[in-house]
């Protein structure tokens, strides 16, 4: 139904190349994992295909049943978990949810909020404030986020950042599903983390 | 559980459910942290206790007060709300957040929150300020529905302008010094229309139309306009 096409994105900083010539299609189902060493722009990549970062050259289409989705809208059909994403500190982790749903558009269902948390293992401090979180609950709080509207386009910078070996395991899990709903991209140096792809784009090469 | 829920269930998303998503959590967070409301009222009440003491009711000739009363007023009122007002976007920038709501919100209802939010602390701030100025000044007033107006209106635009150029100097390091050096000409004419408008009230020279309203009405709506038309090529330029 959905699918996403990269063509020849190009990406400088001032005079820094950070990599160039990055195509690629990806169909509903599909795995596909960035990796390279650090600083060589796979976090600015996913930030790319999220349309939070103009890229120097090249186009990101994402396409609903054969039509494009305009540039604008497409975010909104992406979820996302990065490093530097921060939620609410100053609400609780089910708050933050219902915010989310809200300005998503999603008619907010607590039992629904509350079953994505303990789909992410957070069932039990959902009434904490984030700020009282650990970063490893924080992470998978980010996860549960991105996971609310179902999107049809996951993208997973370092997914793992932070997480125990139970966490790891969800991780597992939501990448597992989303097979069925969508697409996944995931940018990470981990090798469990680039060995769930399908495909494997290396950006130091 | 079918993939893209945004698609099926974006009927019951309008800018403005979006916008009053935003609202409510910018006032809890608010309620919880008190940042804003903090440094706001802070410098309101530290101003208006200085220039009551130093000036007080007896110091300024009859003739003199509606004018120089009016200028005081709108001095508090402008700079209290250019203390704390740019917190709205600076926050979101500085906790990490814009980028998950970049994700999820459009630029208008982002924009519409942050208004909203900006006037209820305008509000709040006016509600204080306003009441404890005319007890503590003995500020006479002749034309009270004028004032009210005039200072509710002069509110509204005062909550437009710094809420776009909030929006402007959020990515910028010297975020402080340009909020008050961009905002400072935008709300220019506005602060002379308020005290035009305030003095008037006070002197009880009830010309018809209040034009002085007509025009801080008239400046809040061009500037909200202007600002949801502008706002999305800010949210746009911040893409580098």
């Amino acid at each position: 139904m959905y699918s996403l096409k990269v063509s020849y994105l190009c990406k400088h900083y001032s005079q820094t190349l950070l990599f160039k010539d990055i195509s690629f299609e990806l169909h509903p189902g599909e795995v596909l994992a960035i990796t390279g060493w650090n600083g060589s722009g796979k976090s600015t990549l996913l930030r790319i295909i999220a349309g939070l970062v103009r890229p120097t050259t090249g186009k990101v289409e994402m396409f609903f049943k054969g039509e494009s989705i305009p540039k604008e809208s497409r975010r909104r059909f992406v979820g996302m978990v990065a490093p530097a994403f921060s939620l609410y500190e100053e609400l609780t982790a089910l708050e933050n949810l219902e915010f989310f749903c809200k300005v998503r558009g999603i008619a907010y269902d607590r039992k629904s909020c509350l079953a994505m948390m303990e789909r992410t293992g957070l069932s039990e401090n959902a009434h904490k404030l984030c700020r009282n979180y650990s970063s490893g609950m924080k992470q998978r709080l980010k996860l549960a986020q991105a996971l609310l509207h179902s999107p049809p386009l996951l993208l997973l910078d370092e997914p793992g950042c932070n997480l125990d070996s139970k966490g790891m395991k969800i991780v597992e899990n939501i990448i597992a599903a989303q097979r069925q709903l969508g697409m996944t991209v995931i940018a990470s140096n981990e090798k469990r983390e680039v060995d769930y792809g399908d495909r494997v784009i290396n950006l130091s090469e | 559980m079918k993939s893209g829920r945004w698609i099926t269930e974006t009927g019951s998303s309008t800018y403005l459910s979006e916008a009053v998503a935003i609202w409510l959590r910018d006032l809890r967070g608010e309620f919880r942290t008190r940042y804003a409301v903090n440094s706001i009222l802070m410098f309101a009440v530290t101003t208006l206790i200085a220039v009551s003491f130093s000036i007080g009711s007896f110091r300024i000739g009859d003739d003199e007060q509606p004018f120089l009363y009016a200028v005081l007023l709108w001095i508090i009122l402008v700079f209290s709300a250019l203390s704390g007002l740019s917190r709205s976007f600076v926050k979101e920038e500085e906790a990490g957040t814009m980028d998950v709501l970049k994700l999820s919100a459009r630029p208008q209802a982002v924009f519409l929150g942050k208004l909203f939010f900006n006037l209820t602390l305008l509000g709040a701030l006016e509600l204080i300020i306003v009441p404890s100025f005319i007890l503590l000044m003995n500020y006479e007033i002749k034309l009270p529905g004028l004032f009210t107006a005039m200072v509710v209106s002069g509110g509204i635009g005062l909550g437009g302008g710094t809420t776009i150029v909030a929006a402007m100097i959020a990515q910028a390091s010297a975020r402080g010094a340009l909020f008050s050096v961009l905002s400072f000409p935008l709300l220019l004419p506005l602060m002379i229309t308020a005290i035009k408008g305030c003095e008037k009230s006070a002197v009880g020279t009830n010309n018809p139309g209040w034009p002085e309203v007509r025009i801080a009405v008239a400046y809040s709506i061009v500037m909200i306009v202007m600002s949801l038309f502008l706002f999305p090529l800010i949210w746009e330029e911040s893409m580098q």
